[in-house]
Order: C-alpha cells, then sequence, then structure tokens
C-alpha cells in the first residue's frame, strides 16, 4: 500500500475529478462529429471512445486513491512553503505578463520590464545586475534574432 | 504666466502638428512584413523568401517572410484577414486552396472572397498527372480507359483534401463520363512520389513544379499537363486540350494579398515594387531552376483570376463533398 | 568497389580548407539553434538558405546538413542542463538526462550523449556510404499500413514507460491522443474540438507543449523549493565511470541499431526511434527502476539513436530524392534552387558532388565530437548561475522560442498552460512521457489508417494481407500480451 496523507489524496481526486470531466466532455462532443464514413472510422471515432476509455481510467484512479493508495511516490510536502509557493507565482505571473504585453507593448519593452520585475521578486536587490541582465534580456536578444537570425518578433508603439 | 501659457500651447500646436505630419508619412516607413500561410522550406516559402530579398531594395525598407502555417493555410489566411489593412502585413494566397477553405462550409473559415484585395500574382503552376516509368498507362488515354473499365479502382493520389489536384480529378472524370478513380488524399508531393515509387498508389495528380526535374531525368512519366499550352519545363507531354479534354485545366497560383480596406495608393506601390522584384531575371531565373513558371498577373487581371477561380472552385467543391470516396 | 573509390575522393573534396570551413560553421550554428529553444533545425535552416545563394551548390548544402544535426546536439544541451526539450525529438533525454544534471553529473550526461551521438552517426553514415540504395529501396515497401501498424506498435511500447502505475501511464497516453486529435481531422479536413478559435485549426504545437509541460514546469517546481547546495562538479567527474562506460556500451550499440534502421523509412519523425530505444533499454536492463531517475544507459540510448536516425534519413533522400523530415525538405529545397535533383539521377549525373556530400556527413561527425566534447565543461557551468538569474533567462528563453515558432502569441499561452498542467502532473506524479507519446502518435495513427482505407476503398483486409503488416500487428499484441501477464499478478498483489 502506499499511504497518504489527506491533503495528497484531496488534491489527487480534485485532479482526477477534472479530468475525467474533460474526457466525459470531449466524448460528448465526438458524439456530434460522424462516428462512421463510407471509408471507415468518421471523424469523431476515435475521440468518441478514447474520452470513454480516459473517463473510465480516471474513475479507476480515483476509486484507488480513495482507498488509500496513491498513484506514485508520495513527495515529501506536497505544498510548498510560503517562500516557495509566492516564488513559483511570481514566475507564473511574469510569464502571463510577458504573453499579455507582447504583442501590444512590443517584445524588448516587454521583456526589459518583466525581466527587472522577477528579478526584484525573486530577491535580486543589486540595481546594477538588475539592470544590465534585463538590458541583454531585451535589447540584446531582440538584436540578435531580429537582425542576424532574421526572426520577426513583434515590435510595439514607440518602435520598441 | 500668460506668456508661459503660450508657449506651453505653442509647443503643444507643433507637437500635435508634428504627430499629424508623421501619421501621413509616405508608405512605407517601416519592415513590410510578407506572410506564407505554410511551413519554411516549402515552394512557396522559397518563392517568397526570394522575391522579398530582391523587393526589399525597391521598397527602400526591410521585407520579411513570416511563417504561419497550419490547417492547409487556414491558419495565415484567417490571420491575414484581421489584419489591419496599412500595408504592413500582406500575405500570400495559393489558389484554389484559398478558395476551398472559403467553400467548404465544415472548414468554418471566419474569411470569405472580399477579405482580401489581390495585389500582384507571382506564380502559375499548371496541374499535371504523372506515373511512374514503368507503368502500364503510356497515355492519358489509356489511364482513363482503365478507369472505365475497372471503376473505383486505380489509387488516385492528390496532395490533400480539397487541393487542385483533387478538383482537377473530378474535372477528368466529368469530362470522361463513366471514369471513376479511387482517391487517396496524400499529404504533399514527397509523400506521392514516396508511395508511387513503393507501388502503394498507381497515379498521381500535382503540380509541373514539384514534378519537372523527375520527368526530365526519366524517373517517372508524365501523361498530360492540365493546361491550354505546353509547360516549358516538360514539352514533351501534351495538354489536355490537345488530347480533347478541353474543359480539364487546372493549376495552382501563388499570388500576394492584403486585407480588405487597403487603401488604393498602398496597394498600388507595393504592385509596383512587387512586379519590379519579379521580373528581375535572378528571381525568374531561381524560380525556374525550381521548375516553377513566373506569371505576373497586377491589379485588374490578378483580380478577375481571382473571382473566376472562386467561381469554379464551387462547383466542384459541392461535388467533393457528396462523393462517397471523397 | 566503385563507392569506395568514389568516397575517397569526396573525402578528398570534404577535407579542402573550404568545405571543411563550411563544416564547422554549420556545425556551430547549429549547435547554437539545437540550443536556442523552439527554432529548431528546420525554422533555422529554412532561415539560413538565403545565406547560401552566395555559396556554391557543394558547399552550401554541406553547411545545411551540418546544421541539420548539429541542431541535434543543441537540442540535448538544453534538454539535460535545464529541462527544455528543444524540439520533441529531445524529450526522452530530458528523463534522465536531467536528473543527472541534478545530481552533479551533467557534465557526464551530455559526454555519453556527444560520444553516443558520433558513433551512431559514424556508422550510420558508414552503412550509407556502402549500402544505401538497396536498402532505400527496401525501405519503400513501407507504406500506410505498414506506418500504422508500426505507429501501434509504438503505443504498444507505452507500458515500457510505465512507472508504478501502468493505470496512469495508460490515462496519459490517451489524454495525449486526444489532445492530439484538436484541429483539421484527416477524414473530412474539418477542425474538430476548435470551438471556432482558428488558433486550434491546427491543433495545438508539440513544440510548445513539451516545452511547458517539462521546461516551465521544471522551473515552477524548482522555485518552490528551499534554495539548495549546487553540487558542484569536479572535472573529473565529467568523465563517465567504468561502470558507467560498461552499462552504456550497449545501450549505444542497440540504439545505433534502431536509429539507423528507422531512419530509413521516410517520414517516421525523429522522435520514434528516440523512444523505442529507451524502452528497449529499459526492458533488457536488469534494474529498469533506476531509469528516469538518472540512469546514463538512458541519455545514451536516445541520444545515439537521435543521431543515427539523422545520418539515416539521407538515405531515402540521396538514393531517392524523398525527404524524410520537415527540414530534410529545407534542405531539398536548397537542392533544387540550385538547380540539382536529388535522387538515382543525381547519382550517376554529379557523383563528385553526392560523395563529396557524403564524406562531409563522417566529417561533419568528427567536428561536432571534437566541438563539444571539451565545451561539455563549460555547458555544466551554466547550472552554477543562481538560481534566480537562471530561471529568469529560461524563461525568456522559452518565451522567445514558443514565440518564434509562428509569430503567435497564442502558443506562448499553450506553453504557459502546460506549464501548469504539467506542474500539476509532476506533483502527482503522474508520468509526462507517455503524454506526449500519445500526443506525437495520435495523428499518425489516425492519419495512417484513414491512408491505407483510401487505398484499399474501405477493407480492412488490407492490414493482414500485406506480409510486413500483418507481421507489426502481430509483434503488437505479442507485446500486449507479455505486459498483461507481467503485470497481471502484480495487481492482484495490489488489491
Amino acid at each position: 500500500m502506499n499511504s497518504q496523507p489527506a491533503s495528497h489524496r484531496l488534491v489527487e481526486s480534485v485532479v482526477l475529478a477534472c479530468l475525467c470531466a474533460v474526457f466525459a466532455a470531449a466524448t460528448w462532443i465526438a458524439n456530434g462529429y460522424a462516428l462512421k464514413d463510407a471509408l471507415g472510422p468518421g471523424p469523431g471515432f476515435f475521440p468518441f471512445w478514447l474520452g470513454l476509455i480516459g473517463a473510465v481510467l480516471s474513475l479507476v484512479l480515483l476509486a484507488q486513491s480513495w482507498r488509500g493508495s496513491a498513484i506514485g511516490k508520495v513527495v515529501e510536502g506536497l505544498w510548498p512553503d510560503r517562500a516557495g509557493a509566492l516564488r513559483a507565482a511570481a514566475l507564473l505571473g511574469g510569464l502571463a505578463l510577458f504573453a499579455l504585453l507582447l504583442e501590444p507593448a512590443g517584445f524588448r519593452l516587454t521583456a526589459l520590464v518583466v525581466t527587472a520585475a522577477l528579478l526584484v521578486a525573486l530577491g535580486v536587490r543589486r540595481p546594477v545586475a538588475i539592470a544590465a541582465f534585463a538590458l541583454v534580456s531585451s535589447f540584446g536578444l531582440f538584436h540578435v534574432f531580429y537582425h542576424w537570425l532574421k526572426v520577426p518578433l513583434p515590435v510595439g508603439p514607440f518602435g520598441l | 504666466m500668460k506668456t508661459l501659457m503660450k508657449s506651453v500651447v505653442g509647443v503643444l500646436a507643433s507637437y500635435a502638428v508634428a504627430v499629424g505630419m508623421a501619421g501621413a508619412q509616405v508608405f512605407p516607413s517601416r519592415t513590410v512584413e510578407l506572410m506564407v500561410a505554410f511551413p519554411p522550406g516549402g515552394s512557396t516559402d522559397v518563392g517568397a523568401r526570394i522575391v522579398a530579398a530582391i523587393a526589399e531594395k525597391h521598397l527602400g525598407q526591410p521585407m520579411i517572410v513570416v511563417n504561419k502555417g497550419g490547417a492547409g493555410g487556414q491558419v495565415g489566411w484567417t490571420d491575414l484577414a484581421r489584419r489591419k489593412p496599412d500595408g504592413y502585413f500582406i500575405g500570400y494566397l495559393n489558389l484554389p486552396a484559398t478558395n476551398t477553405v472559403i467553400l467548404d462550409p465544415e472548414r468554418k473559415a471566419i474569411f470569405d472572397a472580399d477579405a482580401f484585395v489581390p495585389i500582384i500574382n507571382q506564380v502559375l503552376d499548371p496541374g499535371v498527372v504523372w506515373v511512374r516509368a514503368d507503368s502500364p498507362y503510356k497515355s492519358l488515354k489509356d489511364l482513363v480507359d482503365a478507369a472505365r473499365k475497372a471503376p473505383n479502382t486505380i489509387r488516385t493520389a492528390t496532395t490533400g483534401i480539397l487541393s487542385d489536384d483533387h478538383l482537377a480529378i473530378l474535372m477528368l472524370e466529368e469530362a470522361a463520363p463513366g471514369a471513376v478513380f479511387r482517391i487517396v488524399h496524400l499529404d504533399g508531393n514527397a509523400t506521392q512520389v514516396k508511395e508511387i515509387m513503393g507501388g502503394n498508389i498507381d497515379v498521381a495528380f500535382d503540380n509541373v513544379g514539384g514534378i519537372a526535374p523527375r520527368v526530365r531525368s526519366g524517373e517517372v512519366r508524365a501523361l498530360v499537363v492540365l493546361d491550354t499550352e505546353r509547360s516549358k519545363f516538360m514539352p514533351a507531354v501534351p495538354t489536355s486540350k490537345e488530347l480533347g479534354h478541353p474543359t480539364v485545366i487546372s493549376n495552382s497560383t501563388r499570388g500576394i494579398a492584403g486585407p480588405k480596406g487597403m487603401p488604393a495608393p498602398v496597394v498600388a506601390k507595393l504592385a509596383d515594387v512587387l512586379k519590379k522584384a519579379m521580373e528581375d531575371p535572378d528571381h525568374i531565373a531561381k524560380l525556374e531552376a525550381s521548375g516553377l513558371g513566373v506569371k505576373i498577373m497586377v491589379g485588374a487581371e490578378y483580380e478577375r483570376y481571382y473571382r473566376e477561380t472562386h467561381e469554379k472552385a464551387k462547383k466542384y467543391v459541392e461535388w467533393a463533398k457528396t462523393r462517397p470516396q471523397r | 568497389m566503385d563507392s569506395v573509390t568514389h568516397l575517397l575522393s569526396g573525402f578528398a573534396a570534404a577535407l579542402s580548407p573550404a568545405y571543411l570551413a563550411y563544416a564547422f560553421a554549420g556545425c556551430v550554428f547549429g549547435t547554437l539553434i539545437g540550443v536556442l529553444p523552439g527554432l529548431g533545425p528546420s525554422a533555422g535552416t529554412a532561415i539560413l538558405i538565403p545565406l547560401t545563394f552566395k555559396l556554391d551548390p557543394t558547399g552550401a548544402i554541406i553547411m545545411l546538413a551540418a546544421i541539420y544535426y548539429g541542431a541535434m546536439y543543441g537540442g540535448t544541451i538544453t534538454s539535460v542542463l535545464i529541462n527544455v526539450p528543444g524540439e520533441a525529438a529531445s524529450v526522452i533525454t530530458c528523463l534522465d538526462g536531467h536528473q543527472m544534471a541534478k545530481q552533479g553529473r551533467g557534465g557526464t550526461a551530455l559526454g555519453i550523449a556527444a560520444i553516443g551521438s558520433f558513433i551512431g552517426g559514424l556508422v550510420a553514415s558508414i552503412a550509407l556510404a556502402l549500402i544505401a540504395a538497396p536498402l532505400a529501396r527496401l525501405a519503400l515497401k513501407f507504406g500506410p499500413p505498414e506506418f500504422f501498424a508500426l505507429m501501434l506498435l509504438g503505443l504498444c511500447l507505452v507500458s515500457g514507460l510505465a512507472g508504478r502505475s501502468l493505470a496512469a501511464a495508460l490515462l496519459m497516453t490517451v489524454l495525449g491522443l486526444l489532445i492530439s486529435m484538436i484541429g483539421i481531422d484527416p477524414v473530412r479536413g474539418a477542425p474538430r474540438f476548435a470551438f471556432g478559435i482558428a488558433d486550434l485549426y491546427d491543433g495545438l504545437g508539440i513544440v510548445p507543449v513539451v516545452m511547458g509541460l517539462f521546461g516551465i514546469a521544471e522551473i515552477l517546481i524548482t522555485a518552490e523549493q528551499p534554495v539548495r547546495e549546487i553540487i558542484r562538479a569536479r572535472l573529473s567527474n565529467l568523465l563517465p565511470s567504468r561502470d558507467e562506460w560498461r552499462r552504456s556500451w550497449g545501450a549505444i550499440w542497440r540504439g545505433t541499431g534502431i536509429g539507423f534502421g528507422l531512419g530509413l523509412i521516410p517520414g517516421i519523425g525523429a522522435i520514434v526511434p528516440t523512444f523505442m530505444a529507451y524502452i528497449l533499454e529499459k526492458r533488457l536492463s536488469k534494474t529498469p527502476e533506476r531509469f528516469g531517475q538518472g540512469a546514463i544507459e538512458g541519455v545514451a540510448a536516445p541520444e545515439t539513436a537521435n543521431n543515427a536516425y539523422a545520418n539515416a534519413a539521407m538515405v531515402p533522400f540521396l538514393t531517392l530524392g524523398i525527404p524524410s523530415s520537415p527540414t530534410i525538405a529545407v534542405l531539398m529545397g536548397a537542392f533544387i534552387v540550385n538547380g540539382l535533383t536529388p535522387g538515382p539521377f543525381l547519382f550517376q549525373e554529379r557523383p563528385d558532388l553526392v560523395w563529396t556530400v557524403i564524406a562531409s556527413f563522417f566529417v561533419g561527425n568528427v567536428i561536432l565530437l571534437v566541438l563539444n566534447l571539451p565545451l561539455v565543461g563549460l555547458w555544466a557551468k551554466i547550472l552554477h548561475v543562481p538560481f534566480r538569474y537562471l530561471a529568469v533567462g529560461v524563461l525568456v528563453f522559452c518565451v522567445l522560442g514558443a514565440y518564434s515558432l509562428q509569430q503567435s502569441a497564442f502558443d506562448v499561452w499553450v506553453m504557459i498552460g502546460f506549464g501548469v498542467i504539467g506542474y500539476g502532473f509532476r506533483k502527482l506524479d503522474l508520468p509526462l512521457a507517455p503524454l506526449v507519446l500519445g500526443l506525437i502518435l495520435g495523428p499518425a495513427l489516425e492519419r495512417s489508417l484513414r491512408t491505407s482505407l483510401e487505398m484499399s476503398a474501405g477493407e480492412y483486409s488490407i492490414f493482414f494481407t500485406r506480409p510486413l503488416c500483418l507481421g507489426l500487428l502481430i509483434a503488437s499484441a505479442a507485446v500486449l500480451v507479455v505486459a498483461a501477464l507481467k503485470l497481471a499478478p502484480k495487481q492482484l498483489r495490489q488489491a
């Protein structure tokens, strides 16, 4: 038996339940596409059956989880401590901001702001290092990719 | 205080004028992006890079090729249709592929035939029917007779569902009643070569550019070119018109267009610059080395061709959707 | 014997200063392109095509080919060091390679990858030179039904990737297969699961997905943990221990065989040989639990297979003019624009060119080894950069890489989304490799099934009347039976 703490079981159950829902939705949508065609399986055939099998498998794993045995090895400290969680959240937030602002504000501006902000969020306190890193990551990379490699990158207002 | 206010207003006013004038700057004042709706390396892409490198010089600003491949071009054309019509983002239309995407209701295209302003056409690649060099079909007649005698047995390859090759097969079936081909959709010219060489496919419908070198070397045999005049890349191959099927005319064109609403002077400038680039002997030589015939159509001529192709495709797309083995 | 004479004169030409320089430049560019995640060999090669207009055809082709296999190694570097697979083929290397890096043996992983790649590439080049043509013709027998059967076999082998729970591996495989069905279907040519979003019409790109699942997820997971001691690797640690050598040796040779064999078949895709080589090693090992925790064979096998595949893929290309992958298609474009048509007639018309190119593959493999092995220590130092800077740098690279694929912010969002998903799955120890396998095999399976049925006008007998196909189907059934037998007692014990 691979016993697990209640918190782990909760997370597992939620994830498996979500997966089950996704599979069920896929089955339902696939049913709307033709299952058969003049020649063989139609566009809906494979998604339908895969969704069904997936839903069943997730329920099986869910049952296993409730009976107390985790899917894989139980890692110590599933939940990170507060500092760790904040760091991960900051990185994720930075990524999302990058993706959001990339096309409207252009690569250089976005990269400059996001890298500087992330470095500060992760605890770097040396302004020179931050500025240098941010400049290289934005203007430096842009120059390499846009001018040397001819890879088109978004250019925002003010021609940046 | 009053003088201060006056100077502030004065500065603001001249700033506004400057910005206003900047807005009315001559086109182009920055990089122009030329989109290809297919991944890098394909023949549309190579042709685009060749023309962009020459057009840059006439344009005075860089012109870079942007690849937006996927869904047989639909992803790229959807993006093109949504762009600002200011002339800084233009892209390639591949007819009749673009037309069939619009005409097939299942594709759910968000753009229609009016969504684009055709600027200039670069390449016209006629359709061709070819077989392995040791195939029993030595002429188009052999092929059609065999298709009549044993309908739905000859494995015939296209380069994609509703491609110009697909429509060409239907055109031939229409012109030679009783002939039925077993249509197999492959993805691209390389796969056609592989399957024909491997004996899995009996005959392929493709375009001259893709197969000209192999016809020249004798590896494969071209039965007919689906055009009104012979191709200079395979002059020994008869045309469908010569062989008694003047309605079976099929080709694939690559031309440049912009989103609708582009101002006429911008269109004219781009057409002029691109025309000069396409007439450049270096451009023509490089494209012809790849077996692609340059056919420049500008302005009204291209617009008319665009509409005609669209109308013609309509009939065959409808037929394709109802045919049991599409 | 004629081939040998040709090859020797090819060598003489390939070793001339100019061509040597092109090969070297190609290897350098290629490695750099491979290191930049997302850019990938095909985009990189395409970008460099205009550059080659200025060179003579032979030189241009030598350089482009060098870029191609150079990029494969570059992808390895990022997979091992920062768990970011530069392209789909490098995914398997992440599994054990990055674990080795975390244990301070990143240099060793890169080293064995370089050596394995060299051996795999060299053997493949030799085979290419000697027995290319007849092999290529044989490989053509692989039509759509055989393809389907091979992909099916690959799918059945997923049990080889399962860790603790087979059910979890199956769940992930099914999820991968399902996700791969987003986009235009091969039957009607109409979009599935696209909900009217144009960006979904082509499905989710495999590169943003794996960059998210592996690279981004890794950054998030590492960020959470308290700052730990970076294990400083001493230079002597960069060489594999005698024990590791012994274990890798067999893996390298088996990887070469698999990579070369599959490389002869056009259209397979680089990721399939890496998966199969990895699974084979795991199956043959007496201690399979080590795989996924930093087993050196888990790096040696896929890396060798990868390079053997890349070199072998030149066989159908040069002998028959059939490109096996998008990158080789770009290479073919370069040939054609220079007025050359790869194929049997090129061998006859321009033997000087073809054999010089083949000779340059040997040379290129040597250059790659010479270039990369000494640099391994340098690359491994990247891990010593403080996490705060490394993480931000990697994030910027990943965003850049994902965006530059199609100039689309949507791909960046896909990467972020799968980063979160990968993070969640890793926390629960749900295996990621089967997900990627399903994602890759799904479209191949469906398309080859459809094409086979079009060929046979709907008759399923086509799968059973073709001997090669039938053989592969039987092999798949055998794999399933063996897996079921092995697992049955275990499942009963778990209850």
